[in-house]
């Protein structure tokens, strides 16, 4: 491990102090190479103590005044130290140096830094650029969220399919946070690649379990995206031309050290092959996405800087002139931090997010375009107050208006059909919070606090009253701004983590959430036209309670990391969907189709990592289970979530061969998730029908898979370095099921027969990246 | 039609060419052998049938297991007539018809056990004319069958259609309700998507006779066929595969249906 040791004299005006004084030492922490501010980086105390930087590279610590010897720390960087005598309120900004200074080497050298033991968060899983950058992913575009998915307690919902599940939890129970703009769709090309590009991200958190208060509004999760600065040091350029895609990524100072912009874009050209085919089925047809990031920083003076970052998205889908689906998202957040004092920290933020998607159906007489969205318009404002060296104190209110349109119908003059929509939907979404970390004693600390959070249905629209079998007993007027329905919950969220001793910790937690908007999916796969929909005076705040355990221990001077942590969730006002439902239909009574029960999930998760050496990586395994409750399914009997996976295993290695060559490979392994397959069938107008009698009775074929990567290092010029990257998707060419469908078999109509689809199977690519 | 099944797999096909098919070995369970009702009556004589049978284990063959020796009878106000079983599980009334606003009552009677419903024979919508046009379909030229009608904007209306090829049905359910087409000119496309391409039962040659009837059915009967071919063809992906939306009360699964039919048959040009 290198680490260079940073020696800074700081000459102190002498001031009359008593020993007992305290004074207060603030500021931020940045990267030298590329001015990045750091999160999460570590400032320890000698003699005990510390504090890390807050999302903004900011720290805040009160010490007794007298002599201290400081150390800073992040992953991956070189570790800084400071020796001074403290006698007043002081601000020290700090630059951490790259631990190689080659740019794009595989360093794996290790981290300077060790997780921590001491703070009560549990549940929390973070992402290296490193872990990123060379775990072997399809088609060689790397991926963060596909890299998450290889950590227990979080599952892929499978091949071509875009969600994830959590620790039990449905696709739509994960809060996707794009520089806090909430991602309502977070997949591009029907779910093979995710709408983040790890080019343009700097940090990526994601919470299991013991959400903080600051965090609300989905039941399982939180995944916490942050963008890159900018470069506000160097202008520098990088780029990737792969099999299918091509990215690019500028980034630079505006002005050196006060301001910086990044653009990030991305395109697939998978489509402009189709052109060039002869058949007339491929090359009329259109199938591509383009992303681009950008973000602009800009410091006002030593306690105010601005951000504005944005993302846009579209996927484009096209079937000749017959059939067409495009979609997207668009986020926008302008965010101002402001430094009260060197005790009080406060961020604003104004966030836009919109997603959207287009139908359009252009069949004989059949002309359409069906277009359905929705809109955020967000108001954060958070302070944080470091009272103390043992208190934290974080606090906030957050108020988020949304726009829903289901389904608008647009047709042209000739189309037989009838131009009609569903109505839009509105609510606002109001939240207080205030949390507090306390540090107790050497071996305890405990994270506290408390989120209300309220959700308030607006008119104008029509709101329903149902009977048992979901028919329509009467329809509720509302007046544009009228007041449908407002819901009300507190939710405690507390944390604890006991150290027993350097080497190992407990922690426990219970969190409660609440979710509000619902994402209705009649579907064993997703699409990007599966329905969000608000709570209504019938669709009940989803709530869930998460208690959980955990054991933390470093073993062999901590290059080996041992975690378990086990979990137990009840959840309330679940959604699952009637026998033959429709949610498709044109009656703005979505109810009618759904049913609402409980569930709970149970589980317990392992992981094993080596954090250094050249030979690295992890061993991740999740035993759980997950069930559902509701009257009218598998006669109010508890049966199985569509999610629920017995076993989950991750093994994920990597290996730097020499200065060159880095090998990865990863596998996995899970049950097959449970579905609903016919126990029997029958003759209906001469034509086979199934016969069904449980709901997720049967499981899918279990999952495997091998993925094995090579990165190779080019030759490198003065600024210039490059690579190659190969990758092999499925190495042993596995055919995992992703749907299975029944028919009358072919060769005897008298049979019938169960046939399975598999997407992928086999797939090798090569990509090129630069640097300069 | 799932079409969100057909462009996921289109798109992982255009994108790497890899999605791949098998027949695979499910241990699918038994079942409770339960009792299938297929009621139907139009405003033809001679249409009137009732089929009963059992539902069968996913490894049997596909015969139909007819239900011998029940009581089938139905009912228009104070009138009854009985069924006579004419083959194993089939029961007909051949002088039997009904008029359209009219509402029936079956009740089938099975080792003692009662199963009833009603239906109303709907207002009967006619074709203005049956063609056959020719569309670009996933890049191919192609036949399909055309129906062309008035549908009323008076009344909400439901249709079925059954299209016969070369004198052979065509498995596949044609269902449509008037909701977004109320009071409109309605071109209705028989489509038949999802064959395989080397497979050529059902292409549509110049010289061919087509044959389409159109049913008018009641809102019950829509519900049952449109759950059906949504959820329990086992075709699609629906997360909610499940018996179809039955109109018939006891323990059985089908369908009683009143309807109406217009048959017309065209020679392909």
């Amino acid at each position: 491990m290198k680490s260079k040791l940073l020696l800074i004299a700081v000459s102190l005006m002498a001031i009359k102090a008593t020993a007992q004084q305290k004074h207060t030492i603030s500021g931020t922490i940045k990267s030298k190479a590329k001015g990045e501010t750091l999160i999460g980086a570590t400032v320890r105390v000698s003699g005990g103590g510390g504090t890390v930087t807050n999302e903004y590279g900011f720290y805040s610590i009160t010490l007794t005044d007298g002599k201290h010897k400081l150390e800073y720390s992040s992953m991956g960087l070189q570790t800084g130290q400071l020796e001074f005598v403290l006698r007043k309120d002081t601000v020290i900004n700090l630059s951490l140096e790259d631990e190689s200074v080659a740019l794009g080497a595989v360093t794996i050298t290790g981290t300077s830094t060790k997780r921590s033991l001491s703070t009560p968060q549990m549940g929390l899983e973070k992402l290296t650029t490193k872990e990123m950058k060379n775990v072997p992913v399809l088609l060689g575009e790397r991926d963060a969220i596909k890299v998450i998915q290889l950590l227990p307690g979080i599952k892929s919902a499978g091949d071509g399919n875009a969600g994830m599940y959590v620790r039990g939890g449905a696709a739509d129970q994960n809060l996707i946070l794009l520089d806090e703009a909430p991602v309502y769709n977070a997949s591009h090309l029907l779910g093979f690649f995710s709408t983040f590009n790890s080019d343009a991200i700097k940090d990526i958190a994601v919470y299991k379990g013991g959400m903080p208060a600051q965090y609300g509004g989905r039941l399982s999760s939180v995944l916490d995206i942050k963008m890159n600065d900018g470069n506000n040091q160097d202008f520098g350029v990088s780029g990737g031309i792969g099999l299918i895609s091509a990215k690019l990524n500028v980034e630079g100072p505006i002005q050196k050290d006060r301001s910086s912009f990044l653009v990030t874009g991305r395109r697939t050209y998978a489509d402009m092959f189709l052109k060039l085919s002869s058949d007339s089925s491929l090359n009329n047809n259109k199938l591509y996405f383009y992303d681009i990031n950008a973000k602009l920083n800009y410091e006002l003076g030593d306690k105010d800087k601005l951000y504005l970052s944005g993302y846009f998205g579209k996927d484009k889908l096209g079937v000749g002139d017959l059939f067409g689906l495009q979609w997207g998202n668009t986020t926008a957040t302008l965010r101002w931090n402001h430094i009260f004092s060197n005790k009080l920290f406060s961020n604003t933020s104004l966030i836009y997010s919109n997603y959207d998607y287009t139908i359009s159906i252009n069949s004989g007489s059949v002309n359409a375009d069906i277009y359905s969205k929705i809109r955020d318009y967000n108001l954060k404002e958070e302070l944080q107050w470091y009272p103390s060296s043992s208190h934290s104190v974080r606090f906030g209110i957050n108020s988020i208006y949304h726009t829903i349109t289901p389904g608008q119908v647009t047709t042209s003059e000739t189309s037989q059909i009838n131009a009609r929509s569903l109505e839009d939907r509105y609510s606002w979404e109001n939240a207080a919070y205030l949390t507090d970390s306390w540090k107790m004693s050497d071996n305890l600390s405990v994270t506290y606090g408390v989120r209300l959070s309220t959700f308030s249905i607006l008119g104008k629209g029509d709101f329903f009253n149902l009977d048992k079998e979901g028919e329509i007993l009467d329809t509720l007027h509302y007046k544009k701004g009228e007041f449908v329905k407002t819901y009300v919950n507190l939710e405690p969220r507390l944390a604890l983590s006991y150290k027993l001793n350097t080497t190992s910790s407990l922690k426990a937690s219970y969190v409660r959430n609440t979710q509000n908007l619902h994402l209705i999916s009649n579907s064993t796969t997703s699409s990007p036209t599966d329905k969000w929909v608000a709570s209504t005076n019938i669709i009940k705040p989803e709530i869930s309670d998460q208690y959980s355990i955990g054991f933390y221990k470093d073993l062999f001077n901590g290059d080996y990391e041992l975690t378990v942590e086990t979990y137990y969730k009840s959840l309330q006002n679940q959604i699952d969907y009637r026998d033959g439902a429709n949610v498709n239909s044109v009656s703005n009574a979505i109810e009618s189709e759904l049913l609402f029960g409980k569930g709970r999930a149970y589980g317990i998760e392992w992981l094993f990592k080596k954090r250094v050496g050249k030979f690295n990586g992890w061993v991740s395994y999740t035993l759980s289970k997950t069930e559902r409750q509701i009257d009218g399914i598998n006669d109010d009997k508890w049966y199985n979530a569509r999610q629920d996976r017995t076993h989950d295993i991750a093994i994920v290695a990597m290996y730097q061969l020499s200065k060159k060559w880095t090998l990865s490979a990863n596998w996995i392994y899970y049950t097959g998730d449970a579905v609903t397959y016919p126990s029997g069938k029958y003759q209906i107008d001469g034509q086979t029908v199934y016969y069904f009698t449980g709901r997720n009775a049967y499981r899918m074929p279990n999952y495997h898979r091998l993925d094995l990567g090579a990165t190779l290092q080019l030759k490198k010029r003065r600024r210039w370095s490059s690579e190659l990257a190969f990758s092999v998707y499925n190495a042993y060419g596995r055919e995992n099921a992703y749907t299975i469908t029944f028919e009358d078999s072919k060769e005897d109509p008298n049979k019938t027969v169960a046939k399975q689809t598999a997407l992928f199977k086999f797939i090798p690519s090569i990509s090129y990246n630069f640097k300069f | 039609m799932t079409m969100r099944y057909t462009y996921i797999l289109l798109g992982a096909a255009l994108l790497l060419g890899t999605a791949c098919e098998k027949e695979i070995d499910l241990n699918l369970n038994g079942n409770d052998n339960k009792l299938v009702i297929e009621g139907v009556l139009t405003d033809i004589k001679g249409d009137c049938s009732v089929k009963l049978s059992r539902t069968k284990d996913f490894a049997d063959d596909n015969t139909f297991a007819g239900v011998s020796g029940a009581k089938v009878q139905i009912f228009f106000n104070g009138d009854t007539t009985l069924l006579a079983e004419t083959t194993t599980g089939v029961y007909t009334a051949p002088e039997l018809s009904g008029v359209s606003g009219n509402t029936y009552g079956l009740l089938v009677t099975v080792d003692g056990e009662q199963y009833s419903s009603t239906c109303r024979m709907p207002s009967k919508v006619l074709m203005d004319s049956l063609s056959i046009v020719e569309e670009d379909l996933f890049g191919d030229i192609t036949k399909v069958t055309n129906v062309s009608f008035k549908d009323p904007g008076s009344e909400t209306n439901f249709y079925r259609f059954q299209q016969y090829i070369r004198g052979n049905k065509v498995k596949r359910y044609y269902v449509r309700n008037d909701d977004l087409t109320n009071g409109n000119d309605i071109n209705a496309r028989l489509y038949i998507l999802g064959e395989d391409d080397d497979d050529h039962e059902y292409d549509i040659n110049s010289g061919d006779e087509v044959t389409v009837e159109m049913l008018n059915i009641d809102a019950s009967v829509y519900k049952y066929f449109y759950s059906l071919s949504n959820s329990a063809t086992g075709e699609n992906d629906s997360a909610t595969p499940a018996n179809p939306v039955s109109n018939i009360s006891g323990n059985a699964i089908g369908y009683f249906s009143a309807h109406t039919v217009e048959k017309k048959t065209i020679v392909v040009p």
